[in-house]
């Protein structure tokens, strides 16, 4: 009953995981930059959840505020930050991104406060028993449910409509489809639309899990979705959910058996030095 | 102390050619990406002092066979031996110190020398065999009096301070034979050196590698610029959808039917 | 005139710093996230000792083989893997060093290390002793940048690839890199932990990581001169400008932000560049 119960927390964690790498994978896939001020828009996206939420009351309408406009702050952290700087080495990108990623932390304990927000009425708080003795919060269970529309969505998206594949095409050679036509500038601030737009409902889902909003609540989902994405193998997406879902069940198991040794952060980052040495494209990356 | 800028380079030297020695040899060897055949079951001895012309049509799998050459590509059969020596474990820098030297098809300068520094590192092999020993060289003037020659040698001498990033391609192409000329490699692997240079361009650097070829230097050849293929290259390799089609004197090999149909849009 | 000697000591502790990364992230192009480690390693590991009544400069050469000895680790992995990928794996080094030492409670877990005994010298003279740290290293590393070491380095840094057809073993002169490199950073890390007499876990961690890249990046990566000026004024600004103490990490981060993206090249670049607009002039 424990290793269920562990397994379910890591799925969990792992879905949350996963909705933030994705966005990462795309912005890498897309323009090789490693998005570390991604988990900003995480953050961003919490903030504006609780804060929509405890003013008019409805949470629906929170995830969509969220969504929509971390999904534009996302185009312009592309336009201001990132397009001047494509032709750079990527090193420089990635400094200006944690730069980025540092100064939105404390833009955020300037204007809310270090000591965070929480929903006035939190809600789906309460539990559904499965079967005997094994319980879930309503809000693990959504957790779980969006993340499986949310990606659904994406590939029914990239599959099957025309920006989809004139995404795709984008990412596999952008030459070629700017040859055909395709308008690159515009998948690209598509693509931050996305990617911003999914890390906003983790964010809202993380502060509803924890019922809190805090300046630094980004701080360990930077890092560790960077460790997702390499372990992943750099833009490719399946690799990405399977290594938030694998990462997000090791560190629930690993707490509890090598807790002692290593904290859960450390756990995740020895898990993706191991795979790398072992496979340096990652999970699932092509070589 | 005798210090002469016009000591003749050691590329220069004549050796007489007196037996033949196998410089590299290319045995059954077969390279499959997924469910293709790249190349399939070539075998190629290349002697001392030759220079061979290693020509077919686009997709024949000349670039494959390059990379097997110089380890980029593992083959699943067969071997390559380096004068006598199995190649199987070595990397690319090993087969360069080793002998082999390779000017690629891509250039590649370093960008952040200028030429002069470009071709002065590769002549640095002394001094960058080791570690230690590069830690405590810092004179780099014979190196670069002999990188001056050798940009001398392909034309490049008006532009040896120049940085790379602002000289044309026919250039670079140059800077990529000068820096494996630099190599002293007993066997020099050319992959379509000619390629983007004017027609004077290349017909100039064709003489140089002839004349290199003169002077002892053993080459592999890769190039789709026939005409110059054939003014130079007394022998010739060609290969085509991955297997090797002749091999033998220019001539005979022009005349094989199955070269010509090769070539020509094959009738098979 | 005790605020001042505290004040240049900080300064030729991270220069010494900041120089042991731009030997490896400057001269040889190895991007690293996880600097701090070594700094930490060293800081550890010398403490240790002091704390056990060893002489502090018996324990600087141990900072620096223990830390040289992790940093050859990373250098093997550096082998493995590249660019982006190095970077992430470096971070997740530091991360993992952070990680491990919380839970020591020989190094002291999360409280870290108190009380760590001076460095048997005067304040002075410790301070005299850490400049001249730094200026030998500066030396070496200007000599290094002129040596057949530093070319094959700017060979690297620019394209690995090539360097390796030019039959240049360039695993080895990446290792020398990582070696040389954490070796420094962990002297510069026996060094901090004596000045400030009190290391933990958090004193290494990725901001720190993140700000000696910073040092290096601002400085104008590879320029001794200018990464040895960036790390002089952004480790004391914090303690000139302490009014603003608040808005410390903003201004710095805000700093770094505006340099990458409106000159990436450092100070260096910026005096190369004013340098020649004097001169187009005259």
């Amino acid at each position: 009953m424990l290793y269920l119960e562990l397994f379910i927390q890591g799925i969990v964690q792992g879905s949350i995981y996963g909705l933030i790498a994705l966005g990462l994978t795309l912005v890498y896939g897309l323009l090789r930059i490693l998005h570390v001020a991604h988990a900003a828009l995480f953050t961003l996206g919490g903030y504006i959840g609780v804060i929509v939420t405890n003013t008019t009351g409805s949470f629906s309408l929170a995830i969509v505020v969220a969504m929509v406009a971390v999904g534009l702050v996302g185009m312009a952290v592309y336009k201001l930050a990132y397009e001047p700087l494509l032709h750079r080495p990527p090193y420089i990108a990635l400094i200006a991104s944690i730069a980025l990623f540092i100064a939105s932390e404390e833009i955020f304990r300037i204007v809310f406060g270090p000591f965070g927000l929480s929903y006035i009425d939190p809600p789906l708080q309460g539990q559904i028993e499965l079967f005997a003795g094994f319980r879930l919060k309503y809000g693990e269970i959504l957790v779980m449910g969006i993340a499986i529309v949310m990606l659904s969505a994406l590939a029914w998206l990239s599959a099957k409509t025309r920006t989809g594949i004139a995404w795709r095409a984008t990412v596999t050679d952008p030459e070629m489809a700017a040859a055909f036509g395709i308008n690159i500038q515009n998948v690209r601030y598509l693509n931050f639309f996305i990617a911003s737009a999914l890390a906003a409902v983790a964010g809202v889902l993380v502060a509803l899990l924890n019922n809190l909003v805090e300046p630094t609540m980004g701080s360990v989902p930077s890092y560790k979705a960077l460790a997702i994405i390499v372990l992943g193998g750099l833009g490719s997406i399946r690799g990405t959910l399977v290594a938030s879902l694998a990462l997000g069940v090791i560190e629930a198991f690993g707490t509890i058996y090598v807790g002692h040794l290593l904290d859960r952060d450390a756990l995740a980052f020895a898990f993706l030095i191991l795979i790398l040495m072992v496979r340096p494209q990652g999970l699932l990356g092509a070589k | 102390m005798m210090m002469s800028t016009s000591a003749p380079t050691p590329v220069l030297q004549v050796e007489p050619v007196l037996q033949v020695e196998p410089v590299l040899q290319v045995e059954n060897v077969t390279v499959r990406f997924g469910g293709d055949t790249a190349v399939k079951n070539v075998s190629l001895t290349i002697n001392q002092g030759e220079l061979v012309g290693f020509i077919g049509p686009n997709g024949a799998g000349k670039t494959t066979l390059m990379r097997v050459i110089t380890g980029i590509v593992k083959p699943q059969e067969g071997r390559v031996l380096l004068e006598g020596k199995d190649l199987a474990k070595s990397t690319i820098n090993e087969r360069v110190s080793a002998g082999m030297a390779l000017a690629q098809q891509i250039v590649q300068p370093l960008h952040a020398l200028s030429m002069l520094d470009n071709v002065a590192l590769a002549c640095g092999g002394a001094k960058t065999a080791s570690v230690i020993n590069a830690m405590f060289h810092t004179n780099r003037e014979q190196e670069r009096d002999k990188a001056r020659d050798l940009l001398e040698r392909v034309g490049l001498g008006e532009v040896v301070d120049a940085l790379p990033a602002t000289l044309p391609l026919g250039y670079l192409k140059r800077l990529e034979v000068a820096r494996a000329m630099a190599l002293e490699p007993k066997l020099l692997l050319l992959d379509e050196p000619l390629a983007g240079l004017n027609q004077a361009e290349a017909k100039g650097l064709a003489d140089l590698i002839l004349t290199l070829n003169k002077g002892g230097q053993t080459v592999l050849l890769i190039e789709h610029n026939l005409r110059e293929v054939l003014r130079i290259c007394p022998t010739l390799y060609v290969q085509d959808n991955g297997l090797p089609l002749a091999f033998g004197d220019a001539d005979t090999v022009m005349k094989n039917p199955e070269v010509r149909s090769a070539y020509l849009g094959g009738q098979a | 005139m005790a605020y001042e000697i505290t004040l240049l000591t900080t300064m030729a502790i991270s220069i010494l710093f900041a120089l042991s990364l731009n030997f490896i992230s400057g001269f040889c192009g190895q991007i690293s996230l996880g600097h701090a480690a070594f700094l930490g390693t060293g800081a550890y590991a010398s403490a240790m000792l002091t704390k056990s009544s060893i002489p502090f400069l018996l324990t600087l050469p141990v900072a620096a083989i223990i830390a040289g000895f992790f940093g050859f680790l990373i250098g093997l992995a550096s082998l493995r893997v590249r660019h982006d990928f190095l970077a992430i794996t470096t971070m997740g080094v530091g991360f993992l060093f952070v990680g491990i030492v919380r839970k020591q409670d020989f190094l002291g877990g999360e409280l870290g290390l108190a009380g760590i005994p001076s460095p048997d010298m005067s304040r002075e003279s410790f301070m005299v002793f850490c400049i001249i740290l730094a200026v030998i290293f500066a030396i070496f590393s200007l000599y290094i940048r002129r040596s057949w070491m530093g070319f094959v380095f700017e060979s690297i840094a620019d394209n690995e690839d090539v360097t390796r057809i030019l039959g240049i073993d360039a695993s080895r002169f990446k290792l020398a890199a990582f070696v040389i490199g954490t070796a420094v950073a962990g002297i510069a890390g026996a060094l901090y932990a004596h000045h400030f007499r009190y290391i933990g876990p958090d004193s290494f961690g990725f901001v720190q990581s993140v700000s000696v890249l910073a040092m290096v990046i601002v400085g104008g990566v590879g320029s001794v001169w200018g990464v040895a000026f960036a790390a002089a004024v952004l480790s004391i600004l914090p303690l000139l400008v302490q009014f603003i103490d608040d808005y410390k990490l903003l201004f710095y981060s805000g700093l770094l932000f505006a340099m990458m993206r409106f000159a990436p090249d450092g100070v260096a670049g910026i005096v190369q560049r004013l340098y020649g607009y004097v001169r187009r002039k005259s």
